[in-house]
């Protein structure tokens, strides 16, 4: 199976959790509403996926419906572990059935629990699942990965603003066109899923090429 | 002979063995409708040199009318630029989409064969068919000719599925797309990347080609990217790009710094056509 994904960016910060995506280009008559990467779960949940369309539309139905099924029944509303161990469930499930073949997708579901902790967990075709504090899936994952693991640091997560950037950050390593190929969405603690606007995206764009060139300003001065 | 049920009769098999031998033989022996079968097939699959303006048929072989110094063959979508058409080879098998193969247009014409303006000394072919086994040395006598040159340096680009990669780490892991080479005896230079390990081998027309130019001594560097996506896409063509600084091309290219901007609007059309991946 070919793998033709985009990159999907998840950071998990002290208050706030991104969701960063590649935009494909859209064909001029498709309206682009449609060609959503990111969906949220329930309020407070929200999942970027990987892979087969068709697929993730199927595990994505099916999750909303357990998040709601979850609430009416314990009156609480689901951790995000506990959607994603149903979500990797399902897809193991489908490995181990005749006649049917795996979820073509891996998922990364990002979310605040109700004691206030922002959780990321990734899953993928095999039913596994992980919790991670930074991560990447899509075709150049390992190229974002490395970039994550040397710049996730307290201080980038500290704030909601830093957070973010390193999302984009993490992204234009290996966007092919900048800021208009990046949606981005963040949780808030008790808050619901925000979607950033195209222009909102390209304000901390800009922001994060002034940051590079006062950096590079203050190293070619150090240098002479 | 047996009487079945409602009173006919029927020739009921024989286990002895001596009628089935006798039809057996009769089968083999070929009638003159499977002779004009078979020629009929053999015509189709020929392969045909065609000259690009008029569109007839090359008397002698492809290098023996455009003697070259390099020869580069591009073998599948990703391994296909300042190229002037020269003619291209027409054929037709199984694993042809189209069934008239007489009126191919230039755009559906299979293999094209290019020299470089500024250099006509240089070759390129592009070769986007399936080449079948019985079609492929054909294909090389009609391109080499019987006694083909030895001054001259091939370069043949490739393809193939990462998953056709045998190696003991996880497949996962693999940095793909990658390059790996094979190269012929009297190929001296060194390769841009790792020569391909063993047990993989390379398959259909690439590996003809080298082993035609193992046999005549021609010195041939074979380029085999691995890649995870068969389409034409932006990351597989852009890990050839090494190839490019190698001394046998670092001349025929300029280092343009919109290449990549190039090859993105060459990608484009590709990516907006496909809604099933995220």
């Amino acid at each position: 199976m070919d793998v033709c994904t985009f990159e999907k960016v998840g950071i998990r910060g002290t208050n706030i959790v991104v969701l960063g995506v590649e935009k494909k280009s859209v064909a001029k008559l498709q309206d682009e509403r449609t060609v959503r990467k990111i969906c949220a779960l329930d309020d407070h949940v929200c999942m970027a996926f990987a892979g087969l369309t068709a697929d993730a539309r199927v595990v994505i139905n099916r999750a909303r419906v357990e998040c709601q099924s979850h609430k009416l029944t314990v009156e609480d509303p689901v951790t995000v572990e506990y959607i994603t161990r149903f979500i990797a469930t399902l897809k193991q499930k489908y490995t181990q059935s005749n006649g049917r073949r795996p979820f073509g997708i891996s998922a990364l579901i990002v979310g605040f629990d109700d004691d206030g902790i922002s959780r990321l967990y990734q899953t993928d075709p095999s039913g596994t699942y992980h919790a991670w504090k930074a991560n990447a899936i899509g075709r150049s994952a390992k190229t974002v990965r490395e970039f994550l693991e040397k710049n996730y640091t307290e201080d980038a997560i500290a704030s909601d603003s830093e957070a973010i950037k390193l999302a984009i950050k993490a992204l234009l390593e290996v966007v092919q066109s900048g800021g208009k190929n990046i949606e981005l969405a963040i949780i808030r603690r008790n808050q619901p899923l925000k979607m950033f606007s195209a222009k909102e995206v390209e304000l901390y764009v800009t922001e994060i090429e002034k940051e590079k060139e006062e950096a590079e300003k203050k190293k070619s001065k150090k240098s002479v | 002979m047996a009487a079945t049920f409602f009173g006919e009769v029927v020739k009921a098999p024989c286990r002895a063995g001596t009628e089935d031998e006798e039809e057996e033989e009769e089968g083999r022996r070929e009638t003159p409708e499977d002779r004009e079968v078979r020629l009929q097939l053999a015509r189709k699959r020929e392969v045909r040199l065609l000259r690009r303006q008029t569109k007839t048929s090359l008397e002698v072989s492809l290098l023996e009318k455009y003697p070259c110094s390099k020869f580069i063959i591009a073998i599948g979508n990703n391994a296909v630029g300042v190229w002037e058409e020269v003619g291209c080879a027409k054929l037709w098998n199984e694993w042809c989409r189209t069934t008239d193969t007489t009126h191919l247009s230039s755009t559906e014409a299979f293999c094209v064969f290019y020299h470089l303006k500024s250099n006509p000394s240089v070759f390129l072919c592009q070769c986007s068919c399936y080449v079948a086994e019985d079609q492929q040395y054909q294909w090389l006598e009609k391109v080499f000719g019987s006694c083909p040159r030895k001054n001259m340096q091939i370069t043949i680009l490739t393809c193939r599925h990462v998953t056709d990669y045998k190696t003991s780490e996880s497949t996962g892991s693999l940095p793909s797309p990658f390059l790996r080479a094979l190269k012929t005896q009297n190929f001296k230079d060194s390769a841009c990347c790792p020569l391909l390990e063993q047990p993989n081998i390379v398959h259909d027309l690439p590996a003809a080609v080298l082993s035609y130019c193992q046999v005549w001594k021609i010195p041939a560097i074979l380029y085999l990217c691995y890649t995870d996506v068969m389409k034409l896409d932006l990351i597989t063509v852009e890990a050839f790009k090494p190839i490019l600084s190698t001394r046998s091309l670092k001349g025929l290219v300029k280092n343009i710094p919109q290449s990549t901007e190039i090859l993105k609007k060459l990608m484009t059309t590709n990516e907006i056509q496909s809604n099933i991946y995220t």
